[in-house]
């Protein structure tokens, strides 16, 4: 009976060495079965003597054991090498495109504007808004520009009407905001915003622009308080190692008024063609807030002092993106936006 | 306003200085030198020669051949010039001159050497745009009186420097030599010298008499020199080349003197014919409405009462400040003049010159107000020179009259404290120190304890105030002196708003949908609307004008963001973008008139965010199948909304507007308000644009969603038991909105009812023409129990029951 069982085996694992795919489950069948060789084999068994019956009883255990492990790792590999056929049949070409979920640029100039703000934001400055269609009043009188004055002229103007124009610059949200703030103080913000000026487009003139205003007004505001906060923001935007200069200039709104010059990004300030050679570029314009702007705001030149400024969005994004042309940034031609996509801050 | 620094130096001593350091410093102290050129081109071995004879060429009919004589030598020179004769004085160059584009060799001219070369004043380096025709096109003829054998660059002052100064408003003081003058002596300490104005000493004569009224308050102060027996004829070499230099046309020794005079002193003057003058009476007065003058320009000017004119009794003789008429003009006959030194008012001056579009040297000065100082010395030294320079005789003594030049008002004084100097700047200026800038600037003082009172004379009108006085201490005492400190006093508390933060929200949450930020400009074609299929009488198309539009296209405010971002979206398509994802967030103009103030009303300026989309939603060919929809861009918005917790507060309604697929557009409704619009562009309004058929539009009011943006996000618990799901396929009516559908379902299933979704539309031969088949999952729960059958079915059989009634809704088997 032993010697059957063993042979049983060895007929069995020669089999399954043969078998594949459904010649596997017919084997299983076959040899491990409810009605298979080795079953049939086990029910002989009761013809065996008392004695007998538990050493074959082991020997048969045995087998099944043995032929089970095996027929486990045949099958195994044998799934194994079923699904490596399948995956062959499945494989692509990992090289070519992916689907992308493309993230949209930032235009340029929003770009610029998002960046000061938060520079003035984290200095403690809000950020104020003013309507485009601007009064007479507010775009020139309050800001010590009375009708018929010659400064006008630096300025030309879009006119609605006599007394609606399209704002020229930022800055007659300082005197709505003195208007609306009064008598409190501090005022510490910042007014981006699209501004206008009659002058034919070209590479360096744009007939709208967009400038970013600062307005500070406080007890004992001081104009070397201006060139501390102009330095900060200087090395923030354009580098820790900035230097700015101020040098004196005439805006109505301010005196002592200055222009700001930072040394030059691109030669750092050895000279060249972008600097005309004089290692400065002129960012901004700023100065003291003068006191006929205090007084029609309704604030006491002589408690309150402040501080202002403004600055071309425009002409710093040219400076920093190598931008060449002002009107691209109204162009909107894709193949430069997208550059936007990816560039760093 | 340029300068010469020669000419310059006639008025402070510049000894030790160069103009580029001179330069350097008048820019940091706040007058900007923009250029700065050297007269002298590079011209050398030019010397003035007089032709003494001009044959023709024998061999060439086009050339002709020159005897000249320069002094040393006599030369034979070949010209192609046809405005050589005899007797005429020439720039020579000699053989081995230099020229700034030519260098002078022996040459041969048909068999002809020629020994040198006769100059244009081109040719010389000059810009000849201000030399009479016939000088600038041959070759340059100068007056008999020029020194045989001199040296051009001697003879015509080439050894100098012209510097152009970018002035500031402010500064119109510096429109002068004599302001420069002031304000380089305040820079190195030195000392004005202005040209003696006395004229006592100057003999006269007094048979011609003159008067002068002032009838208009319009002009304070007048004063005329009449001078006789004048010669006219070209002014001096030097005098002619330094106007050249500034800018100014050389005309004759009369005119030539009043220019020179101007820039000298920066006070305009004007020469009348005397002979012209009805009675020999000015009469300063306003213009009667339609007044007509001919100005010397011969042209008619028709006047208005804003308009000052100089005149006698029976006609204007000039526009005051702008320009002199024809019938006084100085010519060729005149032997008498009166000259006239006066101050017009500069609003008015402006006014007029803008008016007649008469933009003058003289009127630049006027509408930037005089300094009455300067009117007797200028017309005292005019008259100097008519006698220097053009032969003539003073007739008596000026007519002055006027309150500024008969009674000028006491001088402006200004008090400047110590303390507030250093509170301004943020650094102590000592009081001596403050009163040597004022010596420096010509400026008188007297101490009032700690404080200094200064005298301002009436050449810097723009020192009016303490603050006036603390940057004139601050530019002479450098910026570089003020130091960098940091803000005082409270903290406060930066930020952005609401509708700021809202606005960044939505620009990164477009960039993610892969959006592409555009920003276009505000004005429009007024005409733009009917590309958009807009008629005529829609408010859309009724924008607020420019009045000063500089051309058609951006004449008007946009009135909605579609318009510019269509232009986007062609100029790209035009460069083979298939695909194009954009937004902007922008204004756009709303005529209203609520608002009304001194007769006019501002527009509503209303932020939008606006978007266009065409094309492939997938962006490599290669996967590339469905275009992006009319879903796909509704998806952008709902996510949007989404995004700002807003999204059950907004419903999409069905809408019609002029430029959207009339079956596929959309109102954007919160409640009962519009906030904005979405749709699909008509096809032929995107073929006008060049754009494909399926171009997608949305816009928003930012505001809008600012108001209904909570502030707060409250969490909702988590569900403790599960929910049971029902999907129900019904028929209705092909028409019917699917969102009619799940209102029903809401209200008729009651409370346990959790969402409701669609999951297929089918349309087609299993149900009827005109009807479709909509498959909605209904999902219950209970917040506090395990749902059982009987309840959820009575919840289905609740909604078919009411679906069945509103809509004959049949339930699909």
């Amino acid at each position: 009976m032993r010697e059957q069982l063993l042979a049983l085996q060895e007929q069995a694992l020669v089999d399954l060495a043969e078998a594949e795919g459904n010649a596997l489950d017919a084997w299983r069948v076959q040899y491990l079965g409810k009605k298979g060789a080795l079953s049939l084999a086990l029910r002989s068994m009761s013809k065996l003597s008392a004695e007998e019956r538990p050493i074959v009883g082991q020997v048969a255990n045995a087998v099944r054991e043995t032929l089970e492990a095996a027929f486990a790792s045949k099958f195994a590999e044998w799934e194994g090498k079923q699904a490596a056929k399948q995956e062959e049949k499945e494989t692509i070409d990992i090289t070519l495109p992916g689907r992308t979920r493309s993230v949209g640029a930032e235009h340029p100039l929003q770009k610029i504007i998002r960046r000061i703000e938060d520079i003035f934001i984290g200095f403690g400055f809000t950020v104020e808004e003013g309507p485009e269609v601007e009064w007479d009043y507010y775009n020139f009188e309050a800001l010590n520009l009375p009708k018929d004055h010659p400064a006008r002229d630096m300025q030309d103007t879009f006119y609605l009407s006599e007394e609606l124009l399209m704002r020229t610059h930022t800055s007659p949200v300082q005197a709505r905001t003195l208007e609306k703030r009064r008598p409190e103080w501090p005022i510490r913000i910042i007014v981006p915003g699209r501004v206008y000026r009659r002058d034919d487009d070209d590479a360096t003139h744009s007939h709208a622009f967009t400038q970013v205003e600062g307005l500070v007004v406080g007890k004992g505001v001081r104009m070397s308080d201006l060139k501390g906060i102009l330095l900060t923001f200087a090395k923030e935007l354009f580098g820790e190692n900035q230097e700015i200069r101020l040098r004196p200039s005439f805006f109505p709104f301010t005196e002592p008024s200055a222009e700001m010059d930072i040394r030059c990004i691109y030669c750092g300030g050895d000279g060249c063609s972008t600097c005309k050679h004089t290692g400065w570029i002129e960012v901004l314009g700023c100065g003291m807030v003068h006191p006929r702007v205090l007084e029609m705001g309704g604030y006491d030149p002589e408690e309150v002092t402040g501080f202002a400024f403004g600055m071309g969005v425009e002409r710093i994004a040219m400076l920093l993106y190598k931008i060449e042309d002002i009107r691209q940034f109204y162009q909107n031609d894709l193949r430069l936006l997208k550059q936007f996509a990816s560039l760093p801050e | 306003m340029k300068i010469t620094w020669n000419w310059l130096g006639e008025y402070v001593d510049l000894t030790g200085l160069t103009p580029e350091q001179v330069a350097e410093d008048l820019t940091s102290a706040g007058i900007p030198v923009e250029k700065m050129a050297s007269m002298n081109l590079g011209v050398e071995g030019v010397v003035v020669g007089l032709i003494e004879s001009v044959t023709p060429h024998p061999q060439a009919d086009r050339l002709r051949v020159c005897h000249i004589d320069t002094g040393t030598k006599k030369l034979q020179i070949v010209t192609g010039a046809t405005n050589v004769q005899a007797g005429q004085k020439v720039p020579v160059a000699l053989v081995g001159a230099k020229l700034p584009e030519k260098h002078i060799e022996l040459a041969n001219f048909r068999g002809l050497s020629s020994e040198g070369m006769l100059c244009s004043a081109s040719e010389l380096g000059l810009d000849d745009k201000f030399l009479p025709k016939d000088q600038a096109e041959g070759i340059w003829i100068f007056p008999e009186d020029a020194p045989l054998g001199e040296n051009v660059v001697e003879y015509l002052g080439l050894n100098d420097v012209v510097m152009e100064l970018e002035l500031t408003p402010n500064r119109s003081d510096c429109l002068s030599f004599r302001g420069v003058a002031y304000e380089v002596a305040a820079l190195y300490s030195r000392e004005v010298h202005m040209p003696d104005v006395d004229t006592s000493g100057v003999a006269t004569v007094s048979d011609k008499p003159l008067s002068v009224r002032i009838d208009t308050a319009l002009c304070t102060g007048y004063s005329g020199q009449v001078v006789t027996h004048l010669e006219l004829g070209p002014s001096p070499m030097w005098m002619q080349m330094r106007l050249l230099a500034v800018g100014m046309r050389p005309i004759n020794n009369l005119v030539d003197i009043t220019n020179y005079v101007m820039f000298e002193w920066g006070q305009p003057l004007h020469a009348f014919d005397y002979d012209a003058i009805d009675n020999w009476e000015i009469v300063v007065r306003q213009a009667k409405d339609r007044e007509v003058l001919r100005t010397l320009d011969s042209q008619d000017r028709e006047l208005t009462s804003d308009v000052i004119v100089i005149s006698d009794h029976m006609k204007g003789l000039g526009l005051a400040g702008v320009m002199g008429g024809e019938n006084s003009e100085v010519r060729v006959t005149t032997t008498t003049v009166v000259i006239e030194s006066a101050m017009f008012d500069p609003i008015t001056t402006r006014r007029t010159s803008r008016l007649l579009q008469l933009r003058s040297e003289a009127a630049l000065r006027f509408e930037k107000g005089l300094d009455p100082d300067a009117v007797l010395p200028a017309l005292h030294r005019a008259s100097m020179l008519m006698v220097q320079y053009a032969g003539g005789e003073l007739v008596g003594a000026p007519v002055i009259t006027g309150k500024a030049l008969i009674s000028p008002g006491a001088k402006q004084q200004i008090l400047v404290r110590v303390v507030r100097v250093a509170e301004v700047l943020g650094y102590a200026l000592a009081i001596e120190e403050l009163e040597g800038f004022c010596r420096q600037l010509g400026l008188q003082t007297a101490r009032e304890g700690a404080a200094l009172s200064v005298t301002v004379p009436a050449r810097r009108p723009d020192l009016l105030r303490e603050e006036d006085m603390i940057e004139e201490f601050a530019r002479l005492a450098g910026f570089d002196r003020i130091p960098s400190t940091n803000l005082e006093g409270v903290l406060s508390h930066g930020g952005l708003s609401k509708s700021q933060k809202l606005r960044r929200m939505a620009r990164d949450y477009m960039r993610n949908q892969g959006f592409d930020e555009v920003w276009t400009y505000s004005f429009v074609d007024a005409a733009g609307h009917r590309k958009l299929n807009i008629a005529d009488d829609h408010e859309l198309a009724r924008p607020m004008m420019l009045l000063n539009p500089l051309s058609e296209d951006r004449e008007s405010l946009r009135t909605t963001m579609l318009l510019p971002l269509l232009d986007v979206a062609r100029y790209n398509a035009n460069r083979q973008w298939d695909a194009l994802f954009v937004f902007e967030i922008g204004t756009v103009f709303l005529p209203d008139a609520k608002v009304v103030k001194k007769g006019v009303s501002a527009p509503v300026e209303k932020k939008m965010l606006a978007g266009v989309a065409y094309g492939s939603v997938a962006k490599e060919p290669l996967y590339a199948g469905r275009n992006f929809d009319f879903f796909d861009m509704k998806g952008i918005v709902e996510g949007l909304f989404g995004r700002l917790g807003i999204a059950n507060l907004i419903n999409f309604e069905r809408a019609v507007y002029p430029y959207l697929h009339s079956g596929r557009s959309a109102e954007i409704l919160a409640g009962e308000k519009p906030i904005g619009k979405l749709g699909q562009l008509r096809k032929e309004v995107a073929k006008a644009y060049d754009l494909p058929s399926e171009v997608l539009y949305f816009e928003v009011e930012i505001d809008a969603m600012v108001e209904l943006a909570s502030p707060h996000l409250y969490v909702a618990e988590l569900p403790r038991f599960p929910q049971v799901e029902r999907d129900l396929a019904v028929v209705v009516n092909r028409n019917l909105p699917v969102a009619d559908l799940f209102g029903t379902v809401k209200e008729a299933a009651g409370s346990l009812l959790e969402s409701v979704t669609v999951f297929d539309v089918y349309t087609g031969d299993h149900v009827g023409q005109e009807e479709k088949s909509v498959a909605l999952r209904l999902v219950f729960r209970a917040p506090n129990r395990t749902l059982t059958e009987n309840e959820v079915q009575l919840a289905v059989d609740q909604v078919l029951l009411q679906l069945h009634s509103n809509y004959g809704a049949i339930l699909r088997k």
